[in-house]
């Protein structure tokens, strides 16, 4: 039979699926294009084959006939088994099993047993098949529970089960069988002897069952350890041996390690965040401070006054509370310098800083006037004796563009007092020398290496 | 191999043995005789195991057959000899033992063999091939449980051990073997009560055993009555004895069964077909409690004078209205045999084909499965092998022509007997404490 050749796409079993009663169905519902056609044809050869299957099937099937191995009836079955049951009106109930029962005897003599029976009895009616039977049973169940009280059951087979059931205390518990001592000490002589052939209890729901782990596929009946069993194979992969303890403690490290990164992750982008923040700070503080010395200068320059100790004490101040305020501190309206908090000259200023700054150099020559070299208020120029003296050596100078020696740093003084030598404008950013705007600028938070 | 040239050894030697035994004759001489071919028939008695050969069989008529194994006959000349045999067109289980005169010597292909097998060995070895041979030459004398004394109970399930039993009212042929306790193991026929299933080596003790045999019914609750046919639920681990003998018995019919696990996980749902002398075990199926892969059955059995009367697809349709009554969907355990699987193929065929002829409308598969109980995979399976799901116009339709549909209705057979639901009285198993 032909298949298609494409590939269908697999079935889903959720999805509604049409019922096409008919062959006509499909001619009905297609127009007849050419690849249609082709699965309409299909179809009807599906359905010819189908119908040569069929008409095959009657002769296949008798060859199909799986032969199977004989069976005969039995001719003394109707005398075998009586005709004495009749069913309940209601369904049967189950009793218990007949071990739990008790008064039934469980055992069957076997060959040996019947052949060891009729050469005892050798003719004479001293003991029945069915009392030997009882005997027998009695004997087992006896030395089962001896074995019980003596608590050496074992759960599964493994050594030679051991007799523990003694000839008087046998004798003792079967006086009401009133059986002589002679007969039940043969019976019990046989039974014994033939226990320690078997090495095992000869009553079959007494014998223990084959260990867990025996492979002998002769030995049948193992115990499953079913309560053990976890609900899903991935549970079941994980059993309960030492293997997979370490494998599971092997987990637990790696997992406790990646927590520990990551906890360090969270500190460090913590403290990243921090660094901003008091960056973010540190700039609105020192926008403002350089509106202000810029207002004081101004006044300074119109008055005629000599400042600089003033602003450096104010500074001074300033840094100190900070330190403290550190994080925390936001910079508003509040947090406005209070030399300069009732002055409305600031807050006239702030809006109007941006042109300002612009417009200013040109307007008003005065930081042309300034020395180029040091731009920066609140830092002292470095002295270049004081640095020979205390052996400090500059930075050595590169060569400019044009051939030149210009230097590319500024040295300074700090406000913390450190040595400072700016590669970089700290406010443009721009390389020293290279600045468009000579301009005033002001120490950004030191750098750790500096 | 060294083993192969033992073989050939053994050939030779038993050449010029059989000439002073009952066998005529042959006209040339002991030296050349055994590697002149075909013609070795006649002087290589006893035959191999491995021999192939034409076996008259219960049709009178010829089959092919292979020696599986060999055995001396009580009180018989040294090469008389019954043999073990496997047809080969047939199921393993129709091996049995053979009288020489059934079979045909002029057929005899020992020679030919041998010598396939000995290029076999020589050249490319299969896996298959180097573990017949040996399993041929096991050591014996190992006792404790290795690889070689595995082989070796492997190589003894090849024969059956019980060739008959009695179980009522027939003696039925054995079709496996069946791992019986060592003590029974020697015995050709046991014996079975047909109540309560404890088996015996002699009839005497059967007849013994009847007059005091309590049970009329398998010892457990009757769930299910339905004119004489009752269905008993069994707990295995409350009938211990009774489940064990059950399934000793079941395995005797059942190749790839195992009696490896305890019966306490197991439910046994025994019908039976109940007279004024009792209810008589028809067959049963066996499931587990707690079924970790949706199970609904485990092993199922009709025994063999009740095949082919519909008690199979009787059990089959049984263990989904349990199924429906848990509101589960189930699955027989695999692997099916020969006879299951068509069973099975034919109740799922019925039941679906005639769902789909009354159902208007779109149906998936998952309503399908909802309605029956039957696992999805199975539906699909089923549909497919019956070409009724087509890929059309980019999506899957289900091809219900009434005409296709009854021509395989009609070739799945009879449903068997219905299942009335409403005389099933039943609720699932629950762990008890």
């Amino acid at each position: 039979m032909s298949r298609l050749s494409i590939r269908p796409r697999p079935l889903d079993i959720h999805k509604k699926l049409p019922i096409v009663k008919s062959v006509k169905d499909f001619e009905d519902d297609d127009t007849p294009t050419t690849t249609t056609t082709t699965r309409n044809s299909y179809f009807h050869r599906f359905a010819a084959e189908n119908d040569n299957e069929t008409h095959q099937t009657p002769s296949k099937k008798k060859l199909q006939e799986i032969p199977t191995p004989q069976f005969s009836t039995v001719e003394t079955y109707e005398r075998d088994y009586s005709r004495t049951f009749a069913q309940t009106a209601n369904y049967v109930r189950g009793r218990g099993a007949r071990a739990e029962i008790g008064e039934f005897i469980e055992y069957d003599l076997d060959n040996e047993d019947e052949d060891w029976l009729e050469e005892f009895s050798n003719e004479r009616k001293i003991l029945s098949p069915e009392k030997f039977e009882t005997i027998l049973f009695k004997l087992e169940v006896l030395d089962h529970k001896a074995r019980e009280r003596s608590g050496v059951i074992t759960p599964t087979f493994g050594a030679p089960i051991p007799v523990l059931l003694h000839l008087d205390a046998a004798a003792e518990a079967l006086q009401s069988l009133s059986i002589r001592f002679t007969v039940l000490q043969s019976i019990y002589n046989y039974w014994k002897s033939k226990r320690e052939r078997w090495q095992k209890p000869i009553l079959r729901h007494l014998q223990p069952p084959p260990p867990v782990n025996d492979t002998n596929p002769y030995n049948v009946f193992r115990p499953r350890e079913k309560t053990h069993r976890l609900h899903t194979r991935r549970m079941q992969r994980r059993e309960n041996s030492v293997q997979s303890f370490e494998k599971l403690r092997q987990v637990r490290r790696s997992l406790e390690q990646a927590k520990r990164v990551v906890e360090a992750l969270i500190k460090r982008e913590e403290m990243k965040r921090e660094l901003m923040e008091y960056e973010v700070n540190l700039q609105r503080v020192q926008m403002k401070y350089k509106h202000e010395a810029q207002l004081v200068e101004d006044q300074m320059t119109l008055l005629g006054l000599q400042v600089p100790s003033k602003l450096a004490s104010s500074d001074d101040d300033y840094m100190g509370s900070d330190d403290t305020a550190n994080g925390t501190r936001q910079v508003g309206p509040t947090s406005v310098h209070p030399r300069y908090a009732d002055s409305n000259f600031f807050v006239v200023h702030t809006g109007r800083m941006k042109g300002e700054l612009k417009r200013r150099p040109v307007s008003n020559g005065w930081l042309l006037k300034r020395d180029p070299d040091d731009p920066m208020l609140f830092t002292r120029p470095l002295d270049p004796n004081q640095l020979a003296a205390a052996g400090i050596m500059q930075p050595p100078c590169a060569p400019s563009i044009n051939g030149s020696i210009a230097p590319t740093f500024h040295g300074r003084i700090g406000r913390g007092g450190r040595i400072i030598f700016d590669r970089c404008n700290p406010l443009l950013r721009a390389p020293i020398g290279q600045e468009s705007l000579p301009y005033v600028s002001y120490p950004r938070p030191s750098p750790p290496n500096g | 191999m060294g083993s192969m040239k033992d073989t050939k050894a053994e050939n030779g030697a038993a050449a010029p043995a059989s000439n002073g035994g009952g066998a005529p004759p042959s006209s040339g001489g002991g030296e050349n005789l055994p590697r002149r071919g075909r013609s070795a028939s006649m002087s290589s008695l006893p035959l191999e195991v491995g021999t192939r050969v034409m076996c008259r069989w219960r049709d009178q008529k010829p089959h092919p057959v292979k020696v599986i194994e060999r055995r001396k006959i009580p009180f018989g000349g040294p090469n008389d000899y019954e043999y073990y045999v496997h047809y080969t067109e047939f199921n393993r289980r129709l091996d049995e033992w053979v009288k020489l005169e059934q079979l045909d010597l002029d057929t005899v292909e020992t020679d030919v063999d041998e010598k396939v097998e000995d290029k076999v060995t020589s050249l490319k070895m299969t896996r298959h091939q180097k573990r017949k041979i040996d399993e041929t030459h096991v050591e014996h004398g190992h006792e404790e449980l290795d690889a070689a004394s595995l082989r070796e109970h492997e190589e003894f399930t090849k024969v059956k051990n019980i060739a008959k039993i009695e179980l009522g009212r027939y003696e039925i042929d054995t079709w496996y073997f069946s791992p019986f306790p060592p003590e029974y193991s020697d015995s050709p026929k046991l014996f079975f009560c047909e109540f309560c299933l404890n088996f015996m080596k002699r009839k005497e003790q059967l007849q013994r055993h009847m007059r005091k045999c309590d049970l009329k019914h398998p010892p457990g609750d009757e769930i299910y009555r339905s004119g004489t046919l009752s269905m008993f639920e069994v707990d295995g681990k409350k009938n211990k004895v009774y489940g064990q003998n059950l399934c000793y018995l079941a395995k005797l019919f059942l190749d790839h069964k195992t009696l490896y696990y305890d019966v306490d996980l197991f439910l046994f749902y025994v019908l039976c077909e109940c007279d004024d002398r009792g209810c008589h075990m028809v067959g049963y199926f066996s499931k587990e409690k707690h079924s970790e892969e949706s199970y609904n059955l485990a092993c199922i059995l009709t025994l063999p004078p009740y095949q082919r009367k519909g008690y199979g697809k009787f059990l089959i349709a049984f263990s989904y209205e349990l199924s429906k009554k848990e509101g589960k969907v189930g699955t027989p355990e695999r692997p099916l045999s020969d006879l299951g699987l068509l069973s099975y193929r034919g109740y799922w065929t019925r039941v679906l084909l005639d769902i789909l002829k009354k159902h208007k409308g779109n149906i998936s598969i998952k309503e399908l499965s909802d309605m029956t109980a039957i696992k999805p995979d199975d539906i699909l399976s089923t549909l497919q092998t019956l070409d009724l799901i087509q890929y059309r116009k980019g999506q899957h339709v289900i091809c219900a022509d009434p005409k296709v549909l009854d021509r395989h209705l009609k070739a799945a057979g009879r449903g068997g007997l219905e299942v009335d639901v409403s005389k099933l009285i039943w609720t699932p198993y629950k762990e008890q404490g």
